[in-house]
């Protein structure tokens, strides 16, 4: 599994949930995640239809296909909880 | 029949003599003087409403002196001001028991305040100050508006006694500043910046490019705010100005609750992606600046510039905010100070997240879950003073 995360220099949201990934990442080492810019990674916005609305989190199976995704400030716990249950998807 | 008839009239006479009876017995006389000038347009409505409301309330008890040609009445009424510790600015002067309002505005706000100040010394009771000067007996009356101060003044068990009447509008700015400054909209901009300005090496420019941006902002937003007000003191009496900011509001209030109801991820809305970018390259290019007063000025220039597009987040706010403070009879400086303290609290997020990221060197956000909560509670607030604004604004007149 592996989670894309999009987000802006700009938006609280964004920057309320980068430390919170960072202590989600550091917890579950087998996490691949990637981050996109909103500005700067505009072709990777559109391929993925982000929207209007940061941040997006997007989880893609292990063939790369979108099974589930997330906007605004979740919970760790909740998302830890969730990273588990999909972890072999 | 013509039995019944008489009765029936007999009934109805008593009753005409019972009901203002009871009334009379029910709540105390209440005296206003009104003290007035011959000519002055202010005074001629006030003189109408007090006509109309003596007819309506008969614990009423209205008594008039003009004073433009009667320098007895004005020295009546400086001697009133004397004794209540009033300086008196102009006329109309109405003296209420022991409580005094200068101006009229029009039935619906000043006649509001009357009616309100009536009905509380309708039930205290309140002696008449004039009477007593004029040397008038009278007779029945307490001599102190004691009720007064159960009504104004509640006990709070960190703070003591407090005066609701004082604390309304510093409470009121309070909360709706802080709505305003809860806005992610206008914030996003600072955001921004930070981004840029935790890169650079050199500390001193980074403070005080920062800080030139937020003092810019303040002032932008001072002014805007004091335009407002301005317009209001100058038009504010017309009420059809009010009923418009008062549906402004009331569009204001609905509009934060919307974004409470349908944002319940508390999600960065994303808008007019061409501007954004034109923002964040003059920003750029501002603290890729080598020369430092031309950074400086580069980034006051970008703030107001900046800051005058984006009023638009307000929703409003300003303007409502300002027809309220209008409303209420303070003194050039109080209003001002009222401005200041606005800018104070709508700054306070913004310099919190400024000061925590120039010392930690980390961007920091406020949860949009806070704005979420204070999209809720701001709108409910805006919304009832827009209700307020348009049938009751007597109840929002503080000073």
């Amino acid at each position: 599994m592996k989670v894309l995360k999009f987000g802006a220099v700009w938006c609280p949201g964004c920057i309320i949930m980068k430390p919170r990934w960072e202590k989600i990442e550091e917890e579950l080492t087998w996490l691949e995640t990637e981050y996109f810019d909103y500005d700067q990674d505009k072709d990777k916005v559109e391929a993925y239809n982000v929207g209007k609305d940061i941040p997006v989190f997007i989880f893609l199976d292990k063939n790369g296909n979108e099974f589930d995704r997330m906007k605004g400030e979740i919970d760790k716990k909740d998302l830890i909880k969730f990273l588990r249950k999909n972890k072999d998807k | 029949m013509k039995k019944k008839l008489l009765i029936l009239l007999v009934v109805t006479f008593a009753l005409t003599l019972v009901v203002p009876t009871a009334f009379a017995e029910q709540y105390k006389t209440v005296y206003l003087t009104l003290f007035y000038g011959d000519g002055c347009p202010h005074c001629h409505k006030e003189i109408l409403f007090l006509e109309k409301l003596e007819k309506e309330l008969p614990n009423v008890n209205v008594k008039t002196f003009e004073i433009y040609n009667h320098p007895d009445n004005a020295k009546l009424m400086q001697e009133v001001g004397k004794k209540l510790n009033q300086r008196i600015s102009g006329v109309p002067f109405l003296v209420i028991g022991d409580e005094t309002l200068v101006g009229y505005l029009n039935d619906e706000t000043t006649g509001e305040k009357i009616k309100q100040i009536i009905k509380k010394h309708s039930n205290g009771g309140c002696y008449d100050i004039v009477g007593q000067i004029m040397g008038l007996e009278v007779n029945g009356e307490s001599t102190e508006c004691e009720d007064k101060k159960e009504i104004e003044n509640i006990e709070l068990p960190i703070f003591g006694e407090i005066n609701i009447k004082n604390w309304s509008l510093p409470i009121l700015t309070i909360l709706i500043a802080a709505v305003d400054g809860f806005n992610p909209c206008a914030m996003w901009v600072l955001l921004f910046l930070i981004s840029l300005l935790i890169g650079i090496e050199d500390k001193k420019k980074m403070w005080t490019l920062g800080s030139a941006f937020i003092v810019t902002s303040a002032l932008v937003y001072f002014l805007f705010l004091s335009a407002w007000l301005n317009l209001f003191l100058f038009l504010g009496f017309i009420s059809i100005i009010r009923i418009i900011v008062g549906l402004v509001a009331i569009g204001s209030g609905g509009y934060h609750i919307k974004e409470w109801w349908f944002n319940r991820n508390a999600t960065c809305r994303v808008t007019n992606g061409e501007r954004r970018q034109k923002i964040m390259n003059s920003l750029r290019r501002v603290t890729e600046q080598r020369v430092f007063w031309l950074a400086l000025l580069g980034i006051i220039g970008v703030a107001f510039a900046v800051n005058l597009i984006e009023l638009v987040c307000s929703a409003g706010l300003p303007a409502i905010y300002t027809q309220i403070l209008s409303l209420s009879d303070l003194s050039p400086v109080v209003y001002y100070l009222y401005l200041f303290l606005y800018i104070l609290i709508f700054m306070l997020d913004d310099l919190a997240i400024f000061f925590i990221a120039m010392t930690t060197l980390q961007a920091t956000g406020i949860s949009t879950k806070y704005t979420h909560w204070a999209n809720f509670i701001g709108g409910i607030i805006i919304l009832v003073l827009g209700i307020l604004l348009i049938f009751k604004p007597g109840w929002i007149m503080f000073g």
